[in-house]
C-alpha cells in the first residue's frame, strides 16, 4: 500500500496537498482496497502533478481505472477555470476522442448458431483494421474539413447512418468550436485514407450478447433486453488525431515561458485557455473529435450492412443506444460552490457520465441519466451503466473508460502466446480475428484488470450504475 | 548500440544507448521501427529527412515524430538510419521497403512520443535515453 495518501471513504482516498510540490489542489480517486494494491505511485504523482496546473477547480480526480501513463494519468479528470486555467493536451491524450458505441440488433444468441464465423469474417473484411489500414471511401480535402466540422452527421447526410443515431451521440455526434485550420496539412495528410478504419492496439469491433439486465427500468429506456446480440465499436481519430496531439503539444511546450507556466512533466504543456495557443489546440481538438465521431459512424455503417445481409434484418431495426468519447476536453456548466460555472474539464481515459436531467443527455433517456459504455478486455465482460447525481456532485459528471492494464506488453507477450489465446477463447465460444497472433497476446485479458472489480466500483461509489452486462462472442482487432 | 524495451503497464517504455549523439538517434529509430513493425529488411526504398529544433530532446521527438508521420503516409517500414546530427540540426537517411502487411502486423501502432521522463543522459560510454511511446 503507498504512503502518504490517505483513505477519505469506504471507496475515496485523497492526495493531500505537498504530495508533490506546488500542487494547488488535493487530488481525490475511486479505489476499492483490493484494486489499490496494484495502484502504481507513478499514477499518483501524475495526479498530484496535475493539481499543480493553474486554475484547476477543486480537485485533480482520478477513476478506478487509474493508471500510469504520461502528462495525466490514465482515467484522470480535472476541470478549469475559464479565465485562470489551462487547457492541456496531456489531459487528453494523442488519441483524441477515443470512444465507445454500443448498437443492438433484433437477434438472441440462438440466431447466430452456425453463422459465428462467418459474421466474423465478414466483419473484418468490411472494416479496415490494424497498422496500415487504410479505408474504402475516397474523400476529399474538403470533405476532410467538413468531417471536422459536422462529426458524425457528415456521415449521416452521405447515407451512412440515421437521423436518430445523431441524437444518440454525445453531443450529437459533434462538438461546436472546430478550428480546421488549427489542423496541419500533415495531420490531413494523414486523416484523408482512414475514414472507417478500426486501427490497432486496444481498438475493437466486438459482437456481444446482453446477458444479464441489472436496471430494467433503465435498460427499457435505453432499448436493451436479456438475451439481444449487440456490437460494440471501440476507436479514435486515427492517424489525424495523433498528429493533432503531437503539432499542439509541441507548440504548447515551446510557449511555456510566455505564460510563466512551469511543470513538473513536460507533456503536462498548456495555456491559458483564452490565449492564442490554448484556442488553437482546442479548435484543432475539436476538429480531431469530430473526427473520431464520424470514423466510427462509418464504422458502424459497415458492421449494420454485414448484419442486415447475412442475417436478413432491416438496417433500422440496429439501433445505437449512445456514442461516448474518453479521451476529449470540454467546456461544460457544472456547480462550483452552489454556482453553475462554465469549466474547461479534461477526461483522459475517463468518460462523461451525465446524471438525469442534466442538458446534454437525450430527451428520452433524461429521466434515467446518460448511457456510459464501459467495455472489458477481449474474452470479458462489458457493461452498460448510466450516470448520476452523484458523478455529478463528486467528478464533474465523469466515471471510469475501462479495466485499465495490469501487466505490461513485454510480460504479456513473454506469458501469453496469442495463438493458444485465440484457441482457449474458441473454446469459450468467442471467436476472435485479427491480422497476427501476437497482437493478441498484448491485449488478452489477463493483462488487464477486471473489468467487473471496476464497474463495481464506480456502482458502489455511485458515480454511475450498472445497466446490463454484456458478454463477448467475437472480436475483430486490429 | 542498443535498445531495450522496459516494464511499463499501458505503454512501452524503451531504454536506447548510443556511443555518440548521432547513433543514439539512429537507434532510437530503430527501436520504434522495432516495437511498429518487428523484422524489416533494407530493399532499397530511401528517403532523407532534416529537422532542427531548439534543443536535443525536442529534436529527438520531432525526429520520431516526423518518422511516424512519414511510415504512415508513405507506407514504407525503415531499418536502417544514417543521422547526421550537427548541434540541434539532424539530417537523416532511412532506408528500408514498403510496407507489407503479411510481414509487419505483428506490432504496435505508435501514437506518439512522450516528453514524460525524456532527457538525453551523457554516460562514461556514450549517450542513453528512456523514451515512452503511446500505443
Amino acid at each position: 500500500m503507498l504512503t502518504g495518501i490517505n483513505k477519505i471513504g469506504d471507496l475515496e482516498w485523497e492526495v493531500p496537498i505537498g504530495y508533490v510540490p506546488d500542487m494547488r489542489v488535493p487530488g481525490r480517486f475511486f479505489l476499492s482496497r483490493r484494486l489499490a494494491e496494484t495502484l502504481e505511485e507513478g499514477a499518483v504523482r501524475q495526479l498530484a502533478n496535475v493539481a499543480t496546473l493553474p486554475g484547476i477547480v477543486k480537485h485533480s480526480l482520478a477513476m478506478p481505472d487509474i493508471h500510469w501513463g504520461y502528462g495525466f494519468p490514465i482515467g484522470g479528470v480535472a476541470a478549469f477555470d475559464m479565465t485562470e486555467g489551462v487547457i492541456s493536451p496531456g489531459g487528453v491524450g494523442f488519441d483524441i476522442n477515443c470512444g465507445v458505441r454500443l448498437i443492438t440488433t433484433p437477434l438472441i444468441e440462438a440466431d447466430l448458431a452456425g453463422k459465428k464465423r462467418e459474421l466474423i469474417e465478414r466483419l473484418f473484411d468490411a472494416v479496415p483494421t490494424g497498422v496500415g489500414a487504410k479505408s474504402a471511401m475516397r474523400i476529399s480535402n474538403k470533405d476532410l474539413t467538413a468531417v471536422m466540422v459536422d462529426g458524425a452527421r457528415w456521415a449521416v447526410e452521405r447515407g451512412l447512418g440515421t437521423e436518430a443515431d445523431l441524437v444518440r451521440c454525445e453531443g450529437e455526434g459533434a462538438m461546436p468550436g472546430a478550428d480546421p485550420g488549427a489542423v496541419s496539412a500533415k495531420a490531413r495528410q494523414r486523416g484523408l485514407p482512414q475514414l472507417g478504419t478500426l486501427g490497432a492496439g486496444n481498438h475493437f469491433l466486438e459482437v456481444q450478447a446482453a446477458r444479464e439486465i441489472v436496471d430494467p427500468e433503465a435498460a427499457k429506456a435505453f432499448g436493451i433486453a436479456e438475451g439481444q446480440v449487440c456490437f460494440m465499436v471501440h476507436c479514435g481519430s486515427r492517424g489525424l488525431g495523433h498528429q493533432v496531439a503531437t503539432d499542439h503539444l509541441r507548440t504548447l511546450e515551446g510557449a511555456l515561458p510566455k505564460y510563466g507556466i512551469r511543470l513538473p512533466d513536460r507533456q503536462l504543456a498548456c495555456a491559458p485557455i483564452d490565449s492564442p495557443e490554448g484556442r488553437a489546440y482546442y479548435g484543432g481538438m475539436v476538429s480531431a473529435a469530430n473526427y473520431a465521431w464520424a470514423n466510427r459512424q462509418v464504422i458502424m455503417h459497415e458492421a449494420r450492412k454485414v448484419f442486415a445481409h447475412l442475417f436478413g434484418i432491416d438496417y433500422d431495426e440496429m439501433r445505437l443506444i449512445y456514442d461516448v468519447a474518453h479521451n476529449v476536453a470540454k467546456f461544460e456548466r457544472h456547480d462550483v460552490d452552489g454556482v453553475s460555472t462554465e469549466v474547461c474539464v479534461h477526461r483522459k481515459g475517463a468518460t462523461r457520465a451525465f446524471g438525469p436531467g442534466t442538458p446534454g443527455v437525450p430527451g428520452e433517456y433524461a429521466a434515467v441519466g446518460q448511457p456510459v459504455i464501459i467495455p472489458g478486455s477481449m474474452g470479458t465482460s462489458s457493461y452498460l451503466l448510466h450516470g448520476t447525481t452523484t458523478a455529478m456532485q463528486k467528478t464533474w459528471g465523469s466515471t471510469c473508460h475501462g479495466a485499465g492494464r495490469v501487466l505490461s506488453r513485454s510480460k504479456a507477450k513473454k506469458e501469453i502466446r496469442g495463438k493458444e489465446l485465440r484457441e482457449r477463447l474458441a473454446g469459450e465460444g468467442i471467436l476472435v480475428r485479427a491480422h497476427s497472433d501476437s497482437v493478441l497476446a498484448e491485449e488478452a485479458p489477463d493483462v488487464y484488470k477486471p473489468s467487473g472489480e471496476v464497474v463495481r466500483v464506480v456502482h458502489e461509489a455511485g458515480l454511475s450504475n450498472v445497466v446490463a452486462r454484456l458478454d463477448p462472442l467475437g472480436v475483430i482487432k486490429g | 548500440m542498443s535498445f531495450e524495451e522496459l516494464e511499463h503497464t499501458a505503454d512501452v517504455l524503451m531504454r536506447v544507448r548510443g556511443a555518440d549523439l548521432a547513433e543514439l538517434f539512429a537507434e532510437a529509430g530503430r527501436a520504434m521501427f522495432h516495437v511498429m513493425y518487428g523484422p524489416c529488411e533494407d530493399k532499397g526504398v530511401e528517403r532523407r529527412i532534416e529537422i532542427e529544433a531548439e534543443n536535443l530532446e525536442s529534436l529527438l521527438i520531432d525526429y520520431l515524430s516526423e518518422l511516424l508521420f512519414v511510415t504512415e503516409v508513405e507506407n514504407t517500414v525503415f531499418c536502417t538510419f544514417d543521422v547526421d546530427l550537427r548541434g540541434t540540426r539532424l539530417s537523416a537517411v532511412l532506408r528500408g521497403e514498403p510496407f507489407d502487411p503479411a510481414r509487419h502486423s505483428a506490432g504496435a501502432l505508435i501514437k506518439g512520443i512522450s516528453y514524460f521522463g525524456l532527457e538525453i543522459v551523457k554516460e562514461e560510454e556514450g549517450y542513453v535515453v528512456e523514451i515512452i511511446f503511446d500505443i
